[in-house]
């Protein structure tokens, strides 16, 4: 209900608009209920329908179906569907019509505000801010009081009651219009203000003010019912369905068909306007509708069993995959993504964003986003962690495997002191944690902060949220440590002090570390293993080392020429062309031939595995850089 | 916090200021002589001049509204015609009922709302959130008015279980029953008015309800939150929940407009004494001078209700503190 400030897509795209339309079912819905109330009411004037003012006492309360009244009667004879009929006609014309006036003045003023100058514009607001600090149904009362009952009046009364709702929301529009490239250009080709607005602003101005216009026009309806209803709108021997709702209230209990049957009109039509509102909004706006989600993690697959003997390795992935469910069947996001961990190791995977690494990181803890699910075989210390229940995952969550994030602020709940996240985190295992508070703050180094557990995330800086994120993290002593991007948000010196800090942390307790990064220069700093992926799979896998000196993959060369070299800025970057290919996009053979420099017509034929190259590395590349040097 | 709260309520002066302003602005719509339409065609000449002379309708209309609000200062809201006795008094005696008809409602909404966008964003894109989205656009789009004669139909007419008179029982007035069965009493007339304009209220919270449940169930910190371990119950009935309260905070308070507006048909329909019905009786009696006072009296309910949800919401989330 608050004034949407968006600018809408320009006329040019109702075209598109009006086929998405035609495809959104609320809005079709909507759509042919508004037909089917509307057809009735506007062929009123040609159904040979009786007088709907004529009265009979003689038949009076006739039931429904009676001889000549297909509605029956009501208390003083008069046709019921008749004067439903045309009271909807006038309830229509009414609610319109204010709609219309509202919207007119409405902009007006919004335009005005927006573009006459910054005293204007406070003016104008603080008006409409004090209007807005009015019910606006008791408003419209108070201007039908003074202006005295009528129809016009009361018409008028919930125009004006509705003109700071337009008026602010046309205003948001219209500054957010401003600041668009084609007001700069029609500026710069010297166009006068007036014309901007006359060709620029109104035009795109259009779809919004349509969208209000029909999200309101239910309101207006509904409170000119209201008004009506009171006695203050439609005076007899005229009537609207407010009107004669208020007439039949006397006659509720002997003849309630009289009072039921025009409020039901006034729902069906209201109904009707707001689906089709809410589909154009869909339709003009997707920002308005939340459809993104992501809810509890859903049952992991059991079915698929690990071929993986337990080994010594804390962590052994085997072709795990992730996909999403699509319109087409699943769209796999993650696939044949196998790697091992061992205790104390820090390995890193590394790739640009929507390779799949976060997903991947993800999966491992189970808490994939709503709509994905997972795949193949994750076993930690030799339990295959697939074939958990939610409660038995949630039990290894923060006590074995924990996870940094990338942006504490988000991360942490903004709404809770970082004492109270503390302290619910130390209980959510039965088993007592393996730190205290107090310990846990000293390992990250946050000791001397003032008030530390008192203070809410905001009130920290981002190098000591990510400290307390990481202290979260810490508190049962997991074997696992899973850091997602979680130095990306931090300035340099800060991403540094927190690369130390995680390095000691897992050094000192032997705790394997899986960080998440695109950035290879700083993992190589940190792991003593990298993971390159690409695309969902991993095309490299290697020492640290022997990788950010000879990269195999033409990819993860690729990606270590666009990665600034520490102490030489000046050094071009060889930006890699093209885009990685969307998940669930055909490209046949291996994934990255569009975009590689050394691809051969092979590498379109057949997807290369991933293969040992020499002893510590594997490669998923038909012709890897061989060491030269 | 206690900073925040000054000046808010600092905030408070001038937006008063301007609820008085257009009500007073508003009054002066009327065509014609006020003096006229306040005393009706009826009225002798000597009353005519001294009612012209107490609202001082010869001085330009800046002085006229001071003078008012300094009235106002002392409780003085001039004096009803058709009451024949003064507007402070009459509007202030039906206040009582009127906050308890909208208060109800409105925590009966705001828990209804609530509930209903939780389940359906807990659900998403499942049948219960199709049921229940389609259910908050029937709330919304609910005539209040004919939802309260409905349900005079059902429970009243039909079933009679409920009353649907009046404030308390006849019998009850002036007897010295136990306070525990008065209200009671009051209770069970409160609960059909109430729900009239609580499903209507509902079905805004609900929508927005459901929209901020989603948000905030997609949110990374209630990734985090499972993350570290936590119980599901935990993190919905402590983390979510506050966060939905918060977002949804502001609308709760908006919707006190729609409660504090729409007692004027409940309580009409329901033979309710509260203000919404004087202020009907008082548009059909061409009482001015009281439906100013009523109005007034009612949009400052409405700020101070808005105001109140405001320092809620920034109890919820501190970081509300700089805006
Ligand atoms: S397989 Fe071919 S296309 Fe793919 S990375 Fe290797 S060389 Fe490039």
């Amino acid at each position: 209900m608050s004034g949407g400030a968006q600018p809408l897509p320009g006329t040019g795209a109702l075209a598109v608009a009006t086929r998405r339309l035609r495809r959104h079912p609320a809005a079709l819905a909507g759509l042919a209920l508004l037909a089917l109330v509307l057809l009735p009411v506007l062929a009123a004037p040609l159904l040979s329908l009786p007088d709907p003012a004529l009265t009979d006492p003689a038949r009076r309360m006739l039931p429904p179906l009676a001889i000549g009244h297909l509605l029956g009667t009501d208390h003083l004879g008069r046709d019921l569907l008749a004067r439903l009929l045309w009271g909807a006609r006038t309830s229509i014309a009414v609610g319109a019509l204010a709609t219309l006036t509202a919207a007119a003045v409405g902009s007006v003023l919004g335009l005005a505000a927006a573009w006459g100058g910054r005293r204007l514009d406070g003016l104008l607001m603080r008006g409409v801010d004090v209007l807005m600090a009015f019910p606006y149904l008791l408003l419209a009362l108070a201007i039908v009081a003074a202006l005295g009952p009528g129809l016009a009046n009361a018409m008028l009364a919930i125009a004006v009651a509705n003109v700071p709702f337009f008026a602010r929301a046309v205003r948001g529009t219209v500054l957010d219009i401003r600041h668009c490239d084609y007001i700069a250009a029609a500026r710069l080709a010297g166009h006068g203000e007036p014309r901007i607005v006359l060709r620029e602003v109104l035009p795109n101005l259009a779809p919004t003010l349509l969208l209000l216009m029909t999200t309101t026009l239910g309101w207006m309806v509904l409170e000119t019912a209201g008004l009506s209803f009171l006695g203050l709108g439609a005076q007899p021997p005229a009537a609207d369905l407010g009107s004669m709702l208020g007439e039949g209230r006397e006659f509720l209990t002997t003849y309630p068909l009289v009072a039921v049957l025009p409020g039901l009109l006034i729902l069906l039509l209201v109904v009707s306007i707001n689906l089709l509102g809410d589909g154009l909004r869909d339709v003009l706006d997707p920002r308005w509708s939340p459809r993104r989600s992501f809810s509890a993690p859903a049952p992991a697959d059991a079915r698929l069993q690990s071929q993986l003997e337990g080994g010594a390795s804390l962590l052994a992935v085997q072709d795990l995959g992730v996909r999403f469910a699509g319109a087409a069947g699943p769209v796999p996001a993650v696939a044949g993504v196998s790697f091992r961990l061992n205790a104390g190791e820090c390995v890193a995977v590394v790739g640009e964003s929507g390779c799949g690494k976060t997903l991947t990181a993800l999966s491992l803890l189970g808490l994939l986003p709503e709509g994905a699910s997972q795949v193949g075989s994750v076993r930690l210390a030799g339990r295959e962690l697939m074939a958990l229940d939610g409660a038995a995952l949630r039990d290894l969550r923060g006590r074995r495997i924990a996870y940094v994030p990338q942006e504490p602020l988000t991360a942490l709940d903004p709404l809770f002191r970082v004492g109270v996240q503390m302290d619910e985190t130390l209980r959510a295992h039965g088993a007592g944690p393996a730190y205290t508070a107090a310990e846990l703050i000293r390992m990250v180094g946050l000791d001397g902060v003032p008030g530390l557990m008192r203070r809410y995330p905001h009130e920290f800086s981002g190098g000591q949220r990510q400290r307390v994120a990481i202290a979260l993290a810490l508190a049962h002593g997991p074997d696992l440590l899973i850091a997602d991007e979680a130095t990306t948000a931090l300035d340099v010196t800060v991403q540094r002090e927190i690369l130390a800090l995680l390095r000691r942390l897992c050094d000192e307790q032997a705790r394997a570390l899986l960080f998440v990064s695109h950035d290879l220069a700083l993992v190589a700093e940190l792991c003593e293993r990298v993971l390159v992926m690409y695309a969902g799979r991993i095309v490299e896998d290697a020492p640290a080392a022997a990788l950010l000196h000879r990269p195999a993959h033409p990819y993860s060369a690729a990606l270590l020429g666009a990665t600034p070299e520490l102490g030489r800025p000046d050094k071009p970057l060889a930006v890699l062309a093209g885009e990685p290919p969307a998940p669930g996009e055909r490209v046949d053979g291996c994934r990255f031939a569009p975009r590689c420099p050394r691809a051969q017509r092979e590498c379109r034929a057949v997807e290369p595995a991933l293969d040992a190259l020499g002893e510590h590395r594997l490669v998923r590349c038909l012709f890897p850089i061989q060491e030269a040097s | 916090m206690s900073g925040y709260i000054a000046k808010r309520l600092l905030l408070l002066v001038p937006v008063l200021l301007g609820v008085s302003l257009v009500v007073f602005a508003v009054m002066s719509l009327v065509p014609g002589d006020p003096a006229l339409a306040i005393l009706g065609p009826y009225a002798t000449p000597e009353r005519l001049a001294d009612l012209r002379a107490t609202l001082h309708l010869d001085q330009p209309w800046p002085l006229r509204w001071l003078g008012w609000l300094g009235g106002l200062l002392h409780g003085d809201m001039g004096r009803s015609v058709s009451l024949e006795r003064p507007v402070a008094d009459a509007v202030f005696e039906r206040l009582g009922p009127t906050l308890l008809l909208a208060g109800a409602a409105l925590l009966l909404g705001a828990l209804l709302g609530l509930a209903a966008g939780l389940v359906a964003a807990l659900r998403h894109n499942r049948a219960t959130d199709r049921l229940v989205t389609l259910a908050v656009l029937l709330g919304i789009s609910l005539p209040p008015f004919w939802l309260g004669l409905l349900l005079i139909l059902l429970f009243g007419v039909w079933l009679g279980w409920l009353p649907v008179s009046g404030m308390a029982t006849a019998w009850l007035v002036g007897t010295d029953a136990a306070p525990a069965v008065m209200w009671l009493d009051v209770l069970r007339h409160l609960l059909l008015p109430s729900l009239s304009l609580a499903l209507v209220a509902a079905g805004v919270i609900g929508r927005i309800g459901r929209g901020a449940a989603l948000d905030v169930l997609a949110a990374d910190h209630i990734r985090l939150c499972r993350a570290r371990g936590l119980s599901e119950r935990r993190i919905l009935l402590v983390h979510v929940l506050k966060g939905v309260l918060a977002r949804v905070m502001p609308v709760i308070g908006l919707q006190a407009g729609f409660v504090l507006g729409g007692a004027v048909y409940i309580e009409t329909i329901f033979q309710w004494p509260g203000l919404g019905r004087l202020l009907v009786d008082a548009i059909a009696a061409r009482d001015l001078l009281l439906v100013q006072g009523g109005v007034l009296v009612l949009a400052t309910a409405y700020v101070m209700v808005n105001l109140a949800a405001d320092l809620a919401q920034h109890a919820l989330d501190r970081r509300t503190a700089a805006a």
